[in-house]
């Protein structure tokens, strides 16, 4: 079942660019990543998604129903957390937490204690007295409060120290296991490499590709380093799908996409001091989707 | 019902505040009134000497300027004044104060409608400000039988101090339209003095004239009428609702079809 279905989304501004003909599915239960850089577009699916802006043209529907027309009530089960949080500043971290509990109709007081103490916060300061990081624990705490079936992350650690980033990234894994549908946006791919099953990579409004984590990297190349004893030809490893063939003295590296055999075959041959085989990051397989595209 | 008291715990020091000053006002201007009246043939006599266009222009009649409820009307005009700024403040921040303080994607996010939003805002605005006319009202009552020489007309000065409040409806529903229509108030007292102000001269320079009158709602209620009366003018009651009417639906209209845009 899909629990996000978003068909032909378009969304323009005057002349400033929003997205056109987005569409990708979220199944249920999964963690569902949503990269691109900053301006890409994400925010503006997210926030149509929301319902904060009306779409142009096209649809989506959350749970299987339109996100417009049924929005209050599909709202009652999505937990949202912005890339900046900003809250009522004169008011104490418990009573936000109250206030934002009080939409929902159930006891959120338990889940409010036990969040705030997974992410080490503390619950009787004042919102303004709060650091960056800590307001984003507000919003973390606040999106997670009424245990919603649908969590939207919109770059969520930003300010997030590495050591809370790792908490906030069990807390997911753990709403998830309990059946919680993620749609993660990001533009640090590390994270998203690391949580998601599944990717949208979107670029200048418009979807490149939806895809595996795990087919975007087996679809692509090896990245070799050969150090051999003497300078070799540079021509040596010229073999078909080879790529970004580069010689400095001894060191030679390139990208390779094919049998893997053939390449094993030619360094057989050859006197080597050190070697190298890397799979690609997903940094650089997305790099290789937006230098294609330019 | 959540968002109702939430909004009215926002507004709650404003209220006070504006709440003590206008009463402030009234007390201070009406302390001066046994002296004034002591001295009243004096002042009769300097009135007497300015021109008529000038002391229409000041609101000042000399038929009953110097009985108690003619002095309160005369200072009513500041207090209305006063009344405004505070009724466009509330009315300008329901809408804007969420974009500028950012915490619109919460509200929005939640499983409410903007309907109920509004609503919910609203009702907040109009509560804070039928408590300030009622703790007003009180009040002045107290002030003006502490001053007075001889009885007045409680029913008049009744309708004299609701002007107050009808002229706080009409700019809550003003500042209500502005908030929903400008995309972002940097500054909510800067919009609402400015519009305050601006009526007020508006209507120094159209008193008298009964169709230039429509322009500015200071001069709806005009205290010489409703002391002659001990009513107020039809045409004008109307113009007020229309404006008001006019104003919200069309803010509601504009808010549900509104694009929220992050920051």
């Amino acid at each position: 079942m899909n629990v996000i279905e978003i068909k032909n989304l378009t969304k323009t501004y005057g002349k400033a660019r929003g997205i056109s003909d987005v569409s990708f599915n979220v199944e249920e239960g999964e963690i569902f990543g949503f990269i691109g850089p900053n301006g890409a577009g994400k925010s503006t699916t997210i926030r149509t998604l929301l319902s904060l802006i009306y779409p142009t043209s096209g649809s989506a529907t959350i749970f299987g129903k339109d996100t417009v027309q049924f929005a209050p009530e599909i709202k009652k089960e999505i937990g949202y957390l912005p890339s900046e949080v900003f809250y009522y500043d004169n008011m104490k971290v418990k009573d936000l937490l109250n206030y934002s509990a009080s939409f929902y109709k159930k006891d959120c007081s338990k889940r409010i204690k036990e969040l705030a103490e997974i992410m080490d916060l503390d619950l009787s300061k004042k919102i303004d007295d709060l650091s960056l990081g800590n307001k984003k624990k507000v919003g973390i705490v606040q999106g997670l409060l009424h245990e919603p079936k649908l969590i939207i992350l919109d770059e969520p650690t930003s300010g997030l120290d590495p050591l809370m980033q790792q908490k906030f990234f069990e807390l997911l894994e753990e709403e998830n296991q309990k059946g919680a549908t993620i749609l993660f946006s990001s533009h640090i791919l590390t994270e998203v490499q690391r949580l998601c099953n599944r990717v949208a990579i979107i670029k200048e409004g418009k979807i490149v590709t939806v895809e595996k984590i795990s087919t975007l990297k087996e679809n692509t190349y090896k990245k070799f380093k050969v150090e051999t004893k003497d300078t070799i030809d540079p021509h040596y490893f010229s073999l078909p799908g080879v790529n970004k063939l580069e010689a400095k003295e001894n060191l030679t590296s390139f990208l390779f996409k094919g049998n893997i055999n053939d390449v094993m075959r030619k360094l057989a041959d050859i006197e080597i001091t050190n070697l190298w085989i890397e799979e690609p990051d997903l940094e650089e397989i997305f790099m290789h989707y937006y230098e294609k595209e330019a | 019902m959540n968002i109702l008291l939430h909004e009215l715990r926002a507004y709650r020091k404003s209220t006070i505040i504006w709440t003590v000053s206008l009463i402030a006002i009234t007390a201070l201007f009406m302390s001066f009134y046994p002296s004034f009246e002591k001295e009243s043939e004096g002042f009769r006599n300097i009135l007497e000497g300015y021109p008529a266009a000038f002391r229409d222009a000041l609101g000042i009649n000399l038929d009953t300027f110097f009985s108690v409820l003619g002095l309160y009307s005369y200072g009513l005009t500041y207090i209305t004044m006063c009344g405004a700024i505070q009724a466009m403040n509330i009315g300008a921040s329901i809408v804007s104060k969420e974009t500028r303080e950012k915490t619109a994607d919460f509200l929005l996010t939640k499983p409410v409608t903007r309907t109920t939003i509004l609503t919910s805002k609203l009702l907040a605005a109009l509560i804070s400000i039928l408590i300030t006319n009622g703790i007003y009202l009180a009040a002045s009552t107290l002030v003006m039988n502490q001053v007075k020489s001889a009885d007045f007309n409680s029913k008049i000065f009744i309708l004299l101090s609701l002007t107050l409040l009808l002229i706080q409806l009409v700019f809550l529903a003003i500042g209500i339209i502005i908030s929903v229509l400008v995309p972002k108030i940097k500054s909510v007292l800067t919009v609402s003095l400015g519009t305050v102000f601006g009526f007020y001269f508006l209507g120094i320079f159209s008193a008298g004239d009964e169709v230039k009158r429509y322009i500015s709602p200071f001069k709806y209620f005009e205290t010489t009428y409703i002391m002659e009366n001990s009513g107020y003018e039809a045409s004008f009651l109307i113009a007020g609702a229309i404006i008001i009417i006019l104003a919200i639906t069309a803010s509601y209209m504009v808010y549900i079809k509104k694009d929220i845009h992050s920051v």
